[in-house]
């Protein structure tokens, strides 16, 4: 018997524009270049890139990748309704489901880890750092890559003159994934005020 | 508890009290109404019987006449027992006077227990005039107890020298370059006092002060009046910082024995408890209230520094839901919802904010150099707290008068803005109006002037509506450090009230807890209460009410 793999499969979708390629890129990158695993990538091309729902799968694993199509995945990050409609249904049972909070309606089924990205990034100044927002989001409440790789692949990947304004955007998503962990703790503890 | 325990005065060994070698050292006021219980008094002379030594008797025209700042008073100059005589409730010759005693007795007792001293240092009693026996043993048995209890820990401020700065009216005109008014009259024409009516103006009082009569008594008047709210200072085009400006006179005329001591509101009760707390052998018990479910850390590196609320609340207990505790407690839960487990000062000491506004820059220093020394010997790092007042007077005040506090100071409200910044919190629906009052401390210093209103923007409440004067135009709540209340601070007070009503909402949210004492002090206008009620909680307090994670 070999020994149980560790392999995390990822598929991140959104609309065209949003930056669903290079976040699924960055987290690709964490993981070979940071956390010295191996990972893949698979991007959509075609009409989605003017638009539709477009997709990026990325596969996270300590051990070579045979195949690198992922059919249900582990973590399913979703950033606009249709893409989330079309992917639901991919998801493993005990796999994570995250969405931007204003842009996904989920239908209940299951338990989302939901943040404001796109709210945020515009707070920021810059709409397209949603996906970077994003990215800080996952790194927070997944185990998928490290902090330091996420942080040095974002570091690396986005266009220059701009690393010092995402790193920023990948700290607002990272906080926020730590506190949204703190927040389901203490609401599993019963606690959700301040006022007991 | 140790340290309690070590610093608290021995009781002297019975031998000596008996043999009466340091009978002398006590002193133990008797307040003594001039009716039932005077009569029972000079039986007593009469028959031959010795009052106890250590016993200064006070003749007084009723019990009632005595005021929460008398009774204070004695314990501030040394007293080491308070005992108020009068006559039984219905023997009172002026009808209420024991039923405002026994109110003021509680209230000034509460308060030496918070400060530590032990509330049996003080009693009421009351005898007819053939009590005679009773009075002797109730002086006998009073005696015996502050003897047990040993002396005061109170040093008078009188037994100690002030510091003498001896600085010139010249030095402070120079130093807020006053000479470079422009005569524009900008401060008078913003100025709430005088735009209530009050013959009152910022720019003839710096003349006449340069002019040098500046002993004359309406200047002085002038001086102790302003509120220093600051917005003169906000539309002055010369920059003359008119409010430190005023702090400084106010200084030099404590020096010279011309201080505000007769005109200061409540007969001066907060100087004196605040001057009180300059004595370094004084432990209060100031946290006893706390509630069971706030969780601290005994060893931790913040430190939460509570700040006055719970004396405010002891002595204006009969006044209109004056709560300001809540604030308190409302903030140590809003830290705990974000996981800090704050510090507690036991033997916390007023910050002095008071003190050097009203002009006492001595006991100011000696409170804070109190202050900062025990919270440097605990280890901390930083210290939160939630009033406006101690934040300004710990942050800014502490280091320009020399006294470097080796810990960051932080307000509660830069710890919210930042933790809700990050997100996953929401606020629950709040089915209220709201409009602010600005707290004019906090508005007078930039890196915390907008957090209000951002905090404020992220409740969910059924609107928000600013009140006419609003952000740093804003309306002072009509006194401050406990000087100068009259009839035009009252009508400012009103004219503040119905702006909150003008906005039509049904909830003011304060960030001070004195703007909700003055504020609800001018409310209990007998004439026009239902017209001004109007209901107050501190934003802080609003916070912690409907904070809760996603």
């Amino acid at each position: 018997m070999a020994r149980k793999i560790n392999k995390q499969e990822v598929i991140v979708t959104g609309f065209g524009g949003q930056g669903i390629v290079l976040a699924g890129k960055i987290l690709g990158m964490a993981a070979a270049l940071g956390d010295h695993k191996e990972s893949t990538l698979v991007q959509s091309y075609g009409p989605e890139s003017r638009g539709g729902a477009c997709c990026a799968q990325v596969i996270i694993s300590d051990r070579v990748i045979q195949y690198p199509y992922v059919n249900m995945a582990d973590v399913l990050v979703c950033m606009s309704q249709s893409a989330y409609e079309k992917y639901k249904d991919q998801i493993k049972p005990e796999g994570y489901l995250i969405t931007d909070k204003d842009l996904v309606k989920p239908d209940g089924r299951r338990e989302v880890f939901d943040i404001p990205a796109t709210r945020m990034a515009e707070e920021l100044g810059r709409k397209m750092m949603a996906n970077i927002i994003m990215l800080g989001f996952v790194t927070a409440v997944s185990t998928l890559v490290s902090e330091k790789a996420a942080r040095e692949a974002v570091n690396s990947s986005v266009p220059k003159g701009t690393e010092e304004m995402n790193l920023k955007a990948f700290t607002k998503g990272f906080e926020y994934g730590l506190s949204k962990l703190k927040g389901k703790e203490k609401k599993a503890a019963g606690k959700t005020g301040a006022i007991a | 508890m140790t340290k309690r325990q070590q610093t608290i005065p021995e009781p002297r060994n019975r031998e000596s009290v008996e043999f009466g070698l340091i009978m002398e050292n006590y002193n133990i006021i008797l307040f003594l109404c001039n009716w039932g219980p005077h009569a029972a008094y000079q039986q007593l002379q009469d028959n031959g019987y010795q009052i106890p030594p250590e016993v200064k008797m006070v003749r007084i025209p009723c019990t009632g006449r005595i005021s929460k700042a008398l009774l204070f008073k004695a314990f501030e100059m040394g007293a080491d027992g308070v005992a108020i005589v009068g006559c039984n409730s219905g023997a009172c010759r002026y009808g209420s006077g024991t039923l405002t005693a026994e109110n003021n007795t509680e209230d000034t007792r509460s308060i030496i227990d918070l400060l530590g001293m032990g509330k049996e240092r003080m009693r009421l009693a009351t005898f007819l005039p053939d009590e005679s026996g009773a009075l002797k043993t109730f002086l006998a048995d009073f005696c015996e107890e502050i003897k047990a209890m040993g002396k005061s820990p109170v040093l008078p401020s009188a037994s100690r020298p002030p510091e003498t700065s001896g600085e010139s009216v010249r030095q402070i005109l120079a130093r807020y370059d006053a000479n470079s008014c422009q005569d524009c009259g900008k401060c008078t024409a913003s100025c709430p006092l005088a735009l209530s009516g009050k013959a009152y103006s910022p720019r003839n009082l710096v003349s006449d002060i340069i002019r040098g009569n500046d002993t004359a008594g309406k200047i002085n008047a002038d001086i102790h009046a302003c509120l220093t709210c600051g917005i003169c200072y906000e539309r002055c085009p010369s920059n003359v910082n008119f409010p430190e400006f005023i702090r400084d006179m106010r200084c030099i005329l404590n020096r010279d024995g011309e201080g505000s001591d007769r005109t200061q509101p409540h007969g001066g009760f907060f100087q004196s408890l605040m001057r009180t707390m300059t004595s370094p052998a004084i432990l209060p018990d100031r946290w006893k209230w706390l509630p069971e479910d706030i969780q601290t850390d005994p060893d931790g590196k913040i430190l939460f520094f509570g700040g006055c609320a719970p004396y405010f609340d002891a002595f204006f207990k009969k006044h209109q839901q004056v709560n300001t505790v809540d604030i308190i407690a409302d903030a140590l839960r809003l830290l705990n919802f974000f996981d800090v487990r704050p510090r507690l000062m036991e033997a916390e000491r007023c910050c002095g904010h008071d003190l050097l506004w009203s002009g006492d820059r001595t006991n100011f220093l000696r409170l804070a150099k109190l202050n900062t020394e025990m919270i440097r010997d605990l280890g901390i790092e930083t210290v939160i707290t939630a009033c406006p007042e101690c934040y300004h007077t710990m942050s800014l005040e502490y280091p320009k008068n020399g006294i470097q506090p080796g810990f960051t100071v932080m307000h509660l409200y830069t710890f919210l803005e930042h933790e809700i910044d990050k997100g996953a919190v929401t606020f629950k629906p709040l089915p209220h109006r709201i409009t602010y009052q600005d707290s004019c401390r906090m508005n007078r210093m930039e890196e915390i002037r907008d957090l209000p209103r951002k905090l404020i923007q992220r409740l969910s409440v059924e609107q928000f509506r600013e009140m006419k004067d609003s952000g740093l135009s804003a309306l002072c709540c009509g006194n401050c450090a406990w000087t100068g209340c009259d009839a035009y601070t009252k009508a400012l007070q009103v004219k503040r009230i119905r702006q909150a009503h003008d906005t039509g909402s049904d909830l003011m949210v304060t960030s001070c807890p004195k703007c909700q004492i003055h504020l609800r002090c001018a409310m209990e206008d007998p004439f026009q209460e239902a017209e001004l009620k109007m209901e107050m909680t501190d934003l802080t307090s609003l916070i912690a009410r409907t904070i809760c994670w996603e």
